[in-house]
């Protein structure tokens, strides 16, 4: 790439900001994290460049946020990992640099690499976003010893939302709680429910539309399960541990929890792809995050590349993927035990995650998620709760 | 010598006047200004970190902004009035007013009350190990603190649960029920702060001087009047101390266990306007309207701050 100015003597440090490492203030985990050591890896190979990771914290929404802040104190972080429901955000607030213009005649032969469905979902007014790093999709976790001893045939149990109905209530006596916990912000498992039955949370025009009769008839699936006692109304730090612990039989969480999770049970874990609506397809949504470029200086820039180069090889990938995330590239690396419901689902067809538009994306998908938990909650009618939310959300959408 | 001339001598007096006069206004204005370059660096850093960053708030709250967009766009006070119309605004401010109206007696009395108790065995060894005790809570972090509660409160494996459940009641899914979270985190917020104020009374009741009590111990004086009478009215200069900055810091305290324990859940039942503000700053990114609600916070408390001055100091007895 003959325009970059050459690596300076003094080598280039580069900051990551990313939400896989240890926040301040809390202990270090007992074993490196594949983020950590493709960090390690690629320094070791290049003595030009110093990448050094940064989590400021485990949520992504609070890294973005850490980001913002560096920005407009002038100290813009090199590489961020930007949720892909924050793409909009990326693009016109945070003007992430795209990777073709940091990365020049290299971008398409590195992006060569990756799946064709993957790379629309980091494609913006035709320029690519950021590298699609950590790519996931909602699955359902179970403890397979609860199944058994329930008697009930877990592909049965997941095959659709009414067998889900008619069979929880035995799993559910085996352990007396809820069966059904959730692990992620709402909205994201909404959407993949919602577009199951033939819905959208969001138009090709980024308008509402998740008051359509699909959409709801789905939100309303949700609250009967809750009805029924089998919905674990907590927080997603609750019903993690309610699941490791083994009182809570299914997760429905993002299949990047599988690496975690597989070393904390000690029960017989399993995974599924969602159950479905009888007679329609699953549609999912995929879900993680780019890592997005924020450097404004030029040599920043170059040095961001080099590692983005490095994540987006095939030694890169081999490393990266040991988190329990889903293959995004074309290099062929072995499926990891539970993660095929999520392949299944990949095959199917992933959607884009919610892209928010606007100035107010961040506030739109907190009145969703606000109104998403209430209905599953029954703390409104699945009808209501779709109607409020669209017109609360009203004035936060840009205008046309 | 024309100087030995009384005439001549005069003149010279006279044109040393002003000289004079420079110099003892030169002295009286350095003596006036001292003062002044004494309190300067603290005037410099109040000015920079408090009342810069207030009238910067003021001038932002006028804005929509997203903190590093090159341009502002001005939108008058389209920022308040979209506080009117946000329904999450209006449930802050209702979550602001509970945490008032729960946590400002129970962080005021309760403590007065403890303090009460324990003064009677202000020379025991045991003061001492209450004394740590309760005021251990507020030195340990927040986020320490949230992992013990959150145990606590967990709906399948906590320990309130298993009492509860235990005792023949169903589960109850405290910090996510939208009628219970609320009240776990005044819960935790009470636990995590009354040592303090605890502290402050029994320094308090530590200089009332002995004299007083020992006269109305002989009079036949019960405890209650003891207290009522004697103690409290020697105490309230610490009692309105302590009520103005409760109040004052109520909403403040309480955000390290919302963020920690509910996010402001669930359906923002949980939130208050200072968590509000946090959102909309710093998760959703919009800096005018935090403005807005944080000017909005300065006047309340402003208003709630002169009330109590007009209403409750002029019962305070200064000694």
């Amino acid at each position: 790439m003959g325009s970059w100015p050459a690596l300076a003597a003094n080598p280039v440090e580069i900051l990551v900001l990313h939400v896989w490492g240890t926040p301040p203030g809390q202990a270090a985990a007992s074993t490196m994290h594949p983020i950590a050591q493709l960090i390690e890896a690629f320094n070791a190979k290049n003595p030009g460049i110093v990448v050094r990771g940064e989590t400021p914290s485990t949520d992504y929404f609070a890294t973005l946020q850490k980001a913002q802040a560096q920005i407009a104190a002038g100290r813009a972080p090199a590489l961020v990992t930007t949720p892909w429901s924050n793409i909009n955000f990326a693009v016109q607030g945070l003007q992430v640099a795209p990777l073709e213009k940091i990365g020049g005649n290299e971008a398409r032969a590195v992006l060569a690499n990756y799946k064709d469905e993957v790379l629309p979902l980091v494609t913006m007014n035709k320029q690519t976003v950021g590298l699609p790093l950590a790519f996931s999709c909602p699955v359902m976790y179970y403890n397979n010893d609860i199944m058994k001893k329930a008697g009930v045939d877990p592909a049965e149990l997941f095959k659709d939302w009414d067998s889900f109905k008619r069979l929880g209530p035995k799993v559910k006596a085996v352990t007396g709680n809820p069966i059904l916990g959730l692990g992620n912000n709402a909205d994201w498992e909404a959407q993949s429910i919602i577009q199951c039955n033939g819905g959208r949370v969001l138009d090709d025009n980024l308008r509402p539309a998740w008051d359509s009769p699909q959409a709801v008839a789905a939100m309303q699936t949700i609250a009967e399960v809750n009805k029924a006692g089998l919905y674990l109304q907590s927080t997603t730090q609750e019903s993690n541990a309610a699941f490791i612990s083994g009182s809570l039989a299914i997760w429905m969480a993002s299949i990047a929890s599988l690496g975690g999770l597989a070393k904390q049970v000690k029960f017989d874990l399993q995974t599924s792809p969602f159950p479905v609506f009888a007679g329609k397809p699953r549609k999912m949504s995929s879900g993680g995050s780019f890592l997005g470029c924020y450097a404004r200086d030029k040599e920043q820039q170059h040095a961001a590349w080099e590692f983005l180069k490095f994540v987006g090889s095939k030694e890169g990938m081999g490393i990266w993927l040991k988190t329990g995330y889903l293959n995004s590239t074309k290099f062929d690396f072995p499926v990891l035990p539970g993660q095929e419901s999520a392949y299944i689902q990949l095959r199917e067809g992933l959607t884009r995650e919610s892209p928010w538009p606007g100035s107010r994306a961040a506030e739109i998908q907190k009145v969703w998620g606000t109104y998403v938990q209430r209905i599953w909650a029954g703390d409104i009618s699945a009808e209501e709760g779709c109607k409020q939310a669209k017109q609360q959300a009203a004035p936060l959408f840009p205008k046309t | 010598m024309t100087a030995s001339h009384p005439i001549a001598a005069g003149a010279a007096v006279e044109a040393a006047a002003p000289a004079r006069r420079r110099i003892w206004n030169r002295y009286r204005f350095w003596e006036a200004a001292t003062p002044y370059l004494f309190v300067a660096p603290v005037l410099v850093v109040v000015g920079v970190f408090i009342y810069w960053p207030l009238i910067y708030s003021i001038y932002l709250s006028f804005f929509d902004w997203n903190f590093i967009s090159p341009v502002k766009e001005f939108v008058g006070f389209a920022n308040f009035v979209r506080l009117a119309d946000d329904p999450r605004f209006h449930q802050a401010l209702w979550g602001t007013l509970i945490y008032i109206v729960a946590l400002v007696p129970a962080q005021v009395l309760l403590p007065l009350g403890l303090a009460q108790l324990l003064w009677p065995i202000r020379k025991s060894r045991a003061q001492g190990f209450y004394r740590v005790t309760l005021f251990s809570p507020t030195v340990i972090s927040f986020s320490v603190a949230a992992l013990l509660w959150l145990w606590i409160f967990h709906p399948l494996q906590g320990i309130l649960n298993k009492v509860i459940f235990d005792a023949g009641f169903a589960k109850v899914n405290w910090l996510s029920n939208p009628n219970t979270a609320i009240w776990c985190v005044i819960v935790v917020s009470i636990w995590k702060t009354f040592g303090f104020n605890l502290l402050l009374y029994l320094a308090a009741l530590e200089a009332v001087p002995t004299d007083y009590v020992e006269a109305a111990s002989l009079d036949g004086a019960s405890g209650w009047q003891m207290f009522r009478l004697i103690r409290f009215p020697l105490i309230t200069p610490t009692f309105f101390f302590v009520l103005v900055t409760t109040v004052i810091s109520v909403n403040d305290e309480v955000f390290g266990a919302i963020n920690v324990m509910t996010d402001g859940g669930p359906f923002d039942r949980s939130s208050n306007i200072v968590y509000y503000l946090y959102e909309q700053g710093f998760r959703v990114f919009q800096i005018g309207s935090a403005s807005a609600v944080s000017l909005l916070i300065f006047i309340g408390t402003a208003i709630l701050t002169w009330v109590q001055f007009r209403y409750v100091e002029r019962r305070v007895h200064y000694g």
